[in-house]
């Protein structure tokens, strides 16, 4: 039988216990069945084809564009308004009510009245409203000292500084990207069966990916007002390195928590790669050198990963030397016979820090395309009745699951201050999800249902009064605050990767654990936490721009070497 | 206005949970308003209607027989749950009686996911009301006028083989200002009011995001 063909792997799925705690998910790399990634293939392998119909935009940088990206059977435009934005209403992530530019992605070709609806809404973005003809909405700001400093350098007939660049590694970063019939788009529903949009994110992708482009022009676009004659094209090469930054704060911690049985699907899928990898008996030398080759661009990717977060700082000092270690270990040993990856992965496992082992297991994946990525077409959930409970489940089945799932959550003592200190609530300012002290602050009447260790726990003191032959909708009728609970624990019967399985309440909680998961599945790099709660990414950095693509390397999130 | 069927989800259920229903049944209320608005009914309406009858509703006292509440007025997001939780015995041939049911549209997306799980379709009757639902699809005909009764004194849920004219759903719903004013006013009793520690603190701003 081909190898190739071998998707039932001898090596065993890494079990849950072991992959759901916040310390491992928080050590997650990007890997090629990452969300960009799975774009950036499609666009190349279906030679999608990309226009600028409109770039009307002054001297001042105001104006409006449209980039248009052809799939071989239909058109995303991607309409973006460029503001003058003064600097003092650059301010604050949180508080912001302006951006240097805002977006929306039309599906199809908007008209000139589309537009025109577009921009008497999105600039306001949240204080606007789109339709269903919109996938998308979102803004982005400056970096003021990357942007100030390549307008100047090019207006001046200079290329800026490679070094420079790779400093702040984006020049627009943006601080929200709305889809899912956000403020009015079209749902997911309305285009989840179009093949380009079966993987999650997509359309997300999609806006990033073309916002990157237009603010390359942009910046252009200035830096030749500036220069007139004098004015010089940025060199590609620079431009390549440059990515999209991302703000991202707490609302995408409760989304993992909420989407348990998508999220079961990320984790699994990505676990089912590795599982494969690590299966095989043997490997190509082209196989063994393209690890190789590639372990030393991300020991470069690793070096040019800036943080200031004492805990970031923590991670990296441990992470560049274990990746050192990795590629002297990987030098003197042989890649070729006798399941070459488990043994890799094995004396890793035991060598090696957790963000070195995640490192490792995704660039694993890297040279074996063909045996991973159809594992891409499981990443959605299209389990339509996934939120449906089975009421005819007894109580003794229910407490068998607690048992196995939650078995972590039933020995916390939840009644103990540090293990309950915070609670997650939606602040009514910006209706979005946030993070407080439940002893200090008066927000536990407001808690939102982010706990799901220590409601299981409490499930399962309820339960033990009950007859367990009984089935668990009696249970329910008579307590019906336990619903979302058994909800959760049959999800995660069926769904392994389902749940996190850490107290994500405690006192020592890292919020920014559950985002860099969320994030590396999206195949953002450089996380970069500006607190506990925020963490600042770059997004397509050293992606192939549109005109690259047909040419362009599968493994571009590793930074070529120089 | 047109919203998105996530927009009346995410609403309908802060306004389920805001008017004091736990969070399971707020997110099965959630739900059930999106799966109605699909099918151009007013789910909205009915939820708002029924969260405004306060505390005088309750859920079945049992699952045997016909189900009622003790309070005298049967809670249908409850009872609808049940509903679905049993939806074995509807394949069996059952035939359930609902008693004194409150907003009794709003039973009738569970009916629908019943019969999604059992694979066969259910018919919901009240008050000259007839409603057919594969789980996905739906026909309802011979309204006496309004579906949105406020008050039935007997839902009928059972088996049906009839598949005729079903209809599929819409991927939009439209709610008068008026009601999704209302679904607000309960949904803001779920957001903490705004505070400096909660703005600092809560969301970790107060670190410039000037670079």
């Amino acid at each position: 039988m081909d190898r190739r063909a071998d998707t039932s792997p001898s090596i065993p799925l890494r079990p849950p216990a072991h992959m759901m705690r916040l310390a491992r998910l928080g050590s997650f790399h990007q890997s090629r069945l990452s969300f960009m990634r799975i774009l950036t293939r499609r666009m190349k392998r279906e030679a999608w084809t990309f226009t600028r119909p409109v770039f009307d935009i002054d001297a001042n940088g105001v104006g409006h564009a449209v980039y248009a990206a052809h799939t071989p059977d239909r058109t995303y435009s991607l309409v973006a308004f460029a503001h003058d934005l003064p600097a003092d209403k650059r301010s604050d992530r949180v508080i912001a009510e302006a951006w240097d530019s805002t977006f929306a992605l039309f599906d199809g070709v908007p008209t000139e009245a589309d537009i025109e609806r577009l921009r008497a809404n999105v600039p306001y973005q949240e204080a606007g409203r789109v339709t269903e003809s919109e996938l998308s909405l979102s803004r982005a700001n400056r970096s003021v000292r990357l942007w100030e400093y390549m307008v100047s350098c090019l207006a001046e007939g200079r290329q800026p500084e490679p070094a420079e660049v790779t400093k702040v590694g984006y020049l627009m970063r943006t601080t929200a990207v709305y889809g899912s019939g956000k403020f009015g788009a079209a749902d997911r529903e309305a285009i989840a069966a179009r093949p380009e949009c079966n993987a999650p994110f997509q359309i997300e992708m999609l806006s990033v990916y073309l916002t990157r482009t237009y603010v390359r022009d942009l910046m252009q676009h200035m830096a030749n007002a500036r220069g007139g004659a004098k004015a010089v094209t940025l060199n590609p090469k620079i431009a390549r390195a440059m990515g999209i930054g991302n703000s991202t704060g707490l609302g995408m911690a409760p989304f993992l928590v909420n989407h348990p049985e998508l999220f079961n699907n990320w984790i699994a899928a990505r676990e089912a790669a590795i599982a494969r990898v690590r299966s095989l008996p043997s490997a190509r030398a082209s196989e063994a050198q393209l690890f190789r080759d590639l372990l030393a661009r991300a020991i470069l990717s690793a070096s040019q990963w800036q943080s200031d977060h004492p805990v970031q700082v923590e991670k990296l000092a441990a992470l560049r030397p274990d990746l050192d270690h990795l590629a002297a270990h990987v030098a003197q040993t042989d890649l070729r016979g006798n399941m070459p990856w488990n043994r890799l992965f094995d004396w890793a496992e035991a060598n090696l820090g957790v963000d070195a082992q995640e490192c490792l297991a995704s660039l694993m994946l890297e040279p074996y395309g063909g045996l991973v990525d159809d594992l891409t077409t499981q990443m959605a959930d299209t389990n339509t009745e996934g939120f449906r409970i089975d009421g005819t489940m007894t109580i003794g089945a229910v407490q068998q699951i607690l048992t196995q799932v939650y078995d972590w959550a039933l020995d916390i003592d939840w009644s103990a201050k540090d293990n309950c200190a915070r609670a997650w609530y939606v602040s009514e300012e910006k209706l979005e999800p946030r993070l407080g002290e439940r002893f200090d602050e008066p927000i536990a009447n407001y808690e939102q249902p982010l706990a799901p260790g220590r409601d299981a726990a409490a499930l399962s003191v309820a339960l033990t009064t009950w007859d367990a032959s009984k089935p668990v909708a009696e249970f329910l009728l008579a307590q019906p605050e336990h619903r979302h609970t058994v909800r959760r624990a049959q999800i995660a019967a069926r769904a392994p990767y389902a749940e996190i399985r850490d107290n994500t309440i405690g006192a020592d909680l890292m919020p920014i654990d559950m985002l860099r998961c969320k994030l590396s599945f999206f195949g953002a790099s450089h996380f970069d936490p500006r607190s506990d709660r925020w963490v600042r990414i770059c997004m397509f950095g050293n992606a192939p721009y549109p005109e690259e693509l047909a040419t362009s390397d599968d493994h571009w999130p590793y930074p070529v070497l120089p | 206005m047109s919203y998105s069927l996530n927009e009346i989800e995410a609403m309908a259920k802060k306004a389920a949970r805001g008017a004091g229903y736990a969070w399971g049944p707020a997110e099965e209320a959630g739900k059930a308003v999106r799966w109605l608005e699909s099918h151009a009914l007013s789910g909205a309406a009915a939820l708002v209607g029924h969260l405004n009858i306060g505390d005088i509703d309750g859920p079945p006292t049992s699952l045997q027989g016909d189900w009622s509440s003790a309070t005298g007025v049967l809670c249908p997001l409850t009872s609808g749950a049940a509903l679905n939780d049993c939806a074995e015995q509807l394949a069996d041939g059952h035939i359930q009686r609902l008693l004194d049911v409150d907003h009794p549209l709003l039973i009738l997306p569970f009916a629908a996911w019943a019969a999604l799980h059992i694979k066969a379709p259910i018919k919901v009757e009240w008050d000259g009301v007839r409603a057919t639902t594969d789980g996905y699809r739906l026909r309802h005909d011979a309204l006496n006028g309004d579906p949105n009764h406020r008050r039935a004194a007997v839902v009928i849920c059972k088996m049906d083989n009839a598949t005729d004219d079903l209809r599929a759903p819409a991927l939009r719903g439209a709610i008068s200002k008026d009601v999704w004013q209302a679904l607000r006013v309960f949904a803001h009793r779920t957001y903490a009011p705004a505070s400096e520690a909660s703005r600092l603190l809560g969301a970790g701003a107060g670190v410039s995001d000037n670079d």
